[in-house]
Formats: structure tokens, sequence, C-alpha cells
């Protein structure tokens, strides 16, 4: 491709609509006013259409195709919403019949097309992809020309740019040509516009600035991404969740089996009902209103000698109350308290009876605890106690066998074998017993287990979060903001004013509010012998002003 | 100039590739265990039903197939019974199991040996510590750690007989 030389004797880049220079048009463009988008300068994308890697970077470059990457994202990121994400339907629910059962037929749907996970599937995170790569492209592509034009760029236009400007006006009825244009210096450098001269004519500039505002907010929605993109990446960011009952101790997972936390209390605190300042607000609400959700924790750490496993010797770290918005924070982990599961199952206390067999029994009371029951109670009159099977989650499994869901006590049912005194290992009566179940399983009993008490504690549920991109969005999100404010709250106004030959010319040119340029103008023109320029746009004019009567 | 350019493009775009690249292979590749195939596998202590206390690194200079398992996993069930069928032939030939019950209760585990005729030691992870050690997180999982002390491979899931079998046998020890 080669290059175009100006009559000014720029050589420019092919593909440029006005000389980088002196803003010649070096094409013939339809209507009155020159296109000055990006100054005429030739976007290095549209000319070159060579190799592939072209062919992509083109492809990238191109204003309207990143546009419609912003849509589909748009109306792909609202279809996620549509029904809740897989992450979101309730616990335990399996997601290939809990869309359809739920949402018919256009759940079932949902959920084929994958959409239960639609924000990381793969297909939206290439979508994401693709929008950085068009950002980064199209705004190298535009932003290193615009650059190199406004620097380049010279007082004394080309008559035709001038001409093709959408303020524009001219005057050859002026005596002093140049003393006016002295004069116009001098009210614009109190208006703060950068004044250049070059041979009698002057440019003047002000908020040039203003023109990066769009390259700064892409920055910084460039770094915006990286940061998202970063927690894809190892140590980078992790998001899990943690149950632990009371008086026990769990890893903390991500730790590596390092750290451990001990829940130590938890308690729920409600508003005082009789508080005469919350009285209002409490009658209002249909039930208590929590005040506090805390768990008063421990973090413990684990020694470097002790090998892992039955070994492992823990010491402990700090002592914490964890509270709703007021995380455990170590070593980059913060542990927050998003959840909790009050009265779990913890020991069962149990009492044997019987109407046939004439014994005391009254000593007999055993406890079970659900977390680790014992397998033998032996009492003084003879009688032992055996538990045969143990379920913490009592369920019949498909094979139609008894077994456990998980190792959570939330439906305990205990087999018990009664002996009683002098009876052989075989001649035990063998019951079912669970909340609201005491089934004997081997014909008629004689004794019951009864049960008597039941403990219950309270388990915390924590979520662990460790955010290493969040200082990297956050940077992204400030840079995006200045880029916003520098682009929307100061604008690009130039002023040209030449001397050509006793005919003074005169043209604006502002990126928007071109009211401010229009009045700076006016200022002008108030004070000078220089006319208002006319608005090319405006309808009503018929052509450029010849003369204006003021200056007269 | 040209040539200046293409380079500069191409330059951009292998960055931008390469940094979108490495995002989706972290995110849809097979995640890598903590504890992989080539990793020295983690020492670590567990008593067994009788309190006898076992420590991994004793069993250097011999294979040893580290499952993980539940009473309330069903494929973990099956996969016992080929190993109950055939341990006592692979400890002749210097493998071990070792099986390693994820904090279920002591009772549990005990009634879940005597009702499936278990002979081998079955060890209790308390606090799942061994499990977090080894980045255990959906059973059965299997660990191979030869007799150098190598983890050859990581298994997670249900397996036939023969592939218990495949792994049992690849675990002998060559000298």
């Amino acid at each position: 491709m080669e290059k175009v030389k100006c009559e000014c004797g720029h050589l420019n880049p092919y593909g440029t609509y006005l000389c980088e220079s002196c803003g010649k048009p070096l094409k013939e463009e339809k209507g009155k006013v020159a296109n000055m988008r990006y100054e005429g300068v030739a976007r290095r994308s549209q000319t070159y259409k060579k190799s592939p890697v072209d062919l992509v970077w083109n492809f990238f470059s191109s204003v309207k195709v990143g546009i419609w990457i912003i849509v589909l994202l748009l109306v792909t990121s609202s279809l996620g919403t549509l029904f809740p994400q897989e992450m979101y339907i309730p616990p335990g629910e399996n997601a290939t019949i809990y869309y359809e059962q739920e949402y018919g037929l256009l759940g079932k749907l949902y959920y084929q097309l994958g959409f239960h996970n639609l924000y990381s599937s793969w297909w939206y995170m290439l979508l994401i992809a693709s929008l950085g790569i068009s950002l980064v492209i199209a705004s190298l592509d535009r932003f290193v020309p615009l650059y190199r034009a406004l620097k380049t760029q010279r007082v004394s236009r080309h008559e035709g740019f001038l001409k093709r400007q959408r303020l524009f006006g001219e005057s050859n009825k002026i005596d002093n040509i140049d003393e006016e244009i002295q004069k116009a210096e001098k009210l614009l450098k109190e208006k703060r516009y950068n004044i250049r001269r070059e041979n009698g004519n002057l440019l003047a500039e002000k908020g040039r600035f203003a023109r990066w505002g769009p390259y700064v907010n892409h920055v910084g929605l460039i770094i915006f991404l990286i940061g998202g993109m970063l927690r894809f990446f190892p140590e980078m960011y992790l998001d899990e969740h943690m149950w632990v009952r009371e008086g026990e101790h769990e890893v903390v997972s991500g730790t590596n089996g390092e750290y451990f936390l001990r829940n130590n209390d938890f308690l729920i605190e409600l508003y005082d009902e009789e508080d005469e300042k919350y009285q209002d607000a409490l009658s209002r609400a249909d039930g208590p209103v929590v005040k506090t959700y805390q768990t008063s924790a421990t973090l413990l750490k684990r020694t470097s000698d002790g090998t892992v496993g039955s070994e492992t010797e823990l010491e402990e770290i700090k002592d914490y109350d964890i509270r709703v918005n007021d995380p455990l924070t170590f070593e980059g982990f913060s542990l927050y308290q998003v959840d909790f599961k009050l009265n779990e199952l913890s020991e069962f206390t149990f009492t044997l009876e019987s109407e046939t067999v004439d014994a005391d029994f009254s000593d007999i009371e055993f406890t079970v605890n659900l977390n680790d029951p014992q397998k033998t109670f032996e009492f003084d009159n003879g009688y032992r106690v055996e538990i045969m099977e143990y379920f913490p989650n009592f369920i019949i499994d498909d094979n139609r066998e008894p077994t456990t869901i998980n190792r959570i006590p939330d439906n305990p049912r205990i087999i018990f074998e009664v002996f009683p005194p002098g009876a052989n290992e075989d001649e035990g009566e063998i019951s079912l017993i669970g909340i609201q179940v005491n089934e004997a399983l081997n014909g008629e009993n004689d004794h019951t287990i009864r049960m008597t008490g039941a403990e219950m504690v309270d388990v915390t549920g924590l979520t662990i979060r460790k955010d290493r991109t969040l200082p990297i969005i956050s940077l992204g999100g400030i840079i995006f903001m200045i880029g916003f404010i520098q682009g929307s709250y100061w604008h690009h106004r130039r002023i040209w004013i030449q001397n050509r030959e006793g005919t003074l010319l005169l043209a604006g040119h502002a990126n928007k509010n071109w009211q401010a340029l229009k009045n700076d103008f006016q200022l002008v023109s108030d004070n000078t012998h220089i006319p208002l320029p006319l608005d090319q746009t405006d309808k009503d004019n018929k052509g450029v002003s010849q003369d204006d009567d003021r200056t007269k | 100039m040209k040539q200046r350019r293409l380079f500069i493009r191409s330059v951009i775009l292998i960055v931008m590739i390469t940094a979108v690249g490495y995002t989706f292979y972290n995110h849809f590749a097979d995640e890598r265990g903590l504890v992989d195939q080539g990793d020295k596998a983690p020492n670590f202590v567990l008593e067994d039903l009788d309190g006898n206390r076992f420590e991994l690194q004793e069993l250097s200079g011999e294979g040893v197939y580290v499952n993980f398992w539940a009473t309330y996993c069903t494929y973990c069930r099956d996969k016992m019974q080929y190993l109950q069928n055939f341990y006592e032939e692979y400890e002749d030939k210097g493998v071990r199991i070792v099986s390693v019950n994820v904090n279920e209760t002591t009772l549990q585990v005990e009634r879940h040996k005597q009702r499936q005729g278990l002979d081998y030691p079955l060890f209790i992870d308390r606090n799942m510590l061994v499990s977090n050690a080894y980045g255990v997180r959906s059973l059965p999982a299997t660990f191979l750690i030869d007799e150098n002390g190598i983890v050859t491979e990581r298994q997670i899931g249900a397996k036939t007989e023969e592939q218990v079998l495949d792994s049992l046998s690849e675990l002998i020890p060559s000298s």
C-alpha cells in the first residue's frame, strides 16, 4: 500500500481522509462538512488485508463487531437469570430433574442447553474473552493514529479543511487582520486556550486530553477483565464452604490441611421486643428479628512436628467472634458467617422398661453419642444392651438395604439388641429406634427401649474466601471511572483563525458541546471585528457567511 | 515497516490468546489432584480399629494401594469386596492395601467390617486430616503408590474387578 503525499509535503498512510498535517481533504466526500472522526486518519485496520494475522486483527478492530459482542453478552447474560443457576437451586436437588420438575418444558430445555451453568460455560467465557480482545485491538487501532494526528497537526490548515468545518466564517472587509488576530489571541488565552501561531495564523486549542478519556476508560475495562481472568489462576481465588459443630474443629479447605477452625459457641441474638426503641419496627415484623449471628471460633494451626493423621498436633493461633460482615481473616483467607443449623442431634438418652418382666430397671439409663456411639452398655443388674447397627442419616437404598446417606445425624436410627441376664448371644431382642420410630425386629419383645431425652448442638456455616484479584479489579474500576470523567466533563475544542492574503478565515471544531465553542466565538466576535462563524449544519443557512454586518 | 506491524500484531495476539488459553485450561482441564501422578505420597499416621499404629513410610519397598472410602458409598463397598478377594495373594507379592475411612464413627466402621467380612485392617481418618492432605473430594478415591513412595496413579470413582486387579498387579515391586 502506497503512502499518499499531500501538497503540503506530508506523507499520509493509505486510507487517510484528511491530511494529518494540514487537513486538506485527500478523498472526495459528500456533504459540506468533513467527517472529523479520528481526525480523518486512516484506521490501520481498514487498510491492510493480507496475512491471517491481519484478518484476525481487522475482525476484532471493527467497532461493529465489538458492539455485536456486547449485545450478545447482554442477551445471554440475561438468559442466565431466567431460572436460578445450578449453584442456587435448593441443596440436595438433582439438577437433571429439578429444572424440568420446577419449570416444565422450558426448564428442561434450559438445562439441556447448559444455561444452568451459563456463566462458566465455554462459549460465554469465549464471548468475554472476545470482548477483551476487541477492546485491546480496537482501542490500539484508533488511539495510535489519533494520537499521532493530534500531535502532528499544523497551525496553518488547508483552506479546504477550514471550509469543510462545521463552524466556518470568512471576511475580506477587515482592515488590519493581524491586529484582530492578536486581539483574539489575548481573549482566547484568557479563556485558557493553548495558542499556537505560525505565519500569522492561529490555532487555539483546549481540552485535548479529553480525547484520551475513552482509551483510559478502555484500559480500565481491560484491567478489570484481567482481574476477572486471574480468578481462574491457581492461588488467586477461593470460595469454599465449611460446617463446624459446636465443640468440634474442622479443617479449613484450601489451606492444604494447615489451618483448622474450632467452633466454641454459636449464638443467635434477637432484638429485644420489650425495648421501646425497636418496638414499632418489631411489631411490623412477622416473627422475632435477628440481631446477630455469631460464631465464637478458635483458629488452629498444624504444628510442624507430628505426621499428618492421628499424630497431628494443633496449636491455637487466635480466638475471634465471627459475625456477619466481620470475618476472621488470616493469611489472605477470610471466614465469613453465612449459614447455620440449629439443633442438630448429638445425643440420645434411653431407658429400658418392660411390662412382662419383673425386674428393677430404675438404674438403666444410657446415652448414645450420635457422633461416636459406644458399642455396648452393661448394667449392674446383668442387663446388656448392644448397638448392632447405627445409621446417622437413615435411608433404604436401591437394594432395599438400610444404610446412611452421609455421616450427619439428621435422621439417626439405631438397631439395639437387648440381652436380659443370662441370655445367650443369639437370644437378644432386636429393635430399630429413631425419632418417633420404635420397631421390634425379631418377634414380640419383652423389653422396650424408650427414648427419654435428646441433646442437640448448633452448627455454624462459614464461607472460606480468598480473593487476590480484588485490588486489580478495583484498580480497573477506578481507571474506568477516571477515563469516563475525563471524556465526559471536558471536551476538546479548536479554533482556527487564518489570514489568507487579506481574507480572514475562521473555523472551529468541537467533539461535543458545540454550544460552548459557539460561546467562545461569540466572545471573540463581540470584542473584535472578527465575524461570527456560521453553523453549516443549520438547515436555515444557505451557505457560508461572506460578510458580517458587525464588522463594518 | 510492514514487517514490524505484522510482528507487533502477532505478539499482541499471541499474548492475549495465551492468557485466554491458560484460563480455559485451568477451568476446563481435568482438575489435577492436590496429590497426583508423579508426586511424592505425603506420609501419614493412622490407627486401625484395634489401635495399632500405622505409618505409610514404613511400607517403603512395597507397593501401596491407598483407598479412601465411606460406608454410605456403594462403589466403595464393591471395591472393598474385590480387595477382600485378592489382598492376601498380593500381600505375598509385596502389595499392601491401606483402607482409609473418611471420619465415620468407629461403631459404623466396625459393623461394616463385620457385615462385609473384611479381614484387612481399616483405618479411620479422624477430622479428615489425611483426606485433606491428599485432596480427596469424592469417593472412592484411590492412590497407587510404588515401592519408592511415588504416586503412580490417582483414581476417582467406581472400578470393575479387573481394573482393581490390574492396579494391584501394577503395584508389584519390580525388584
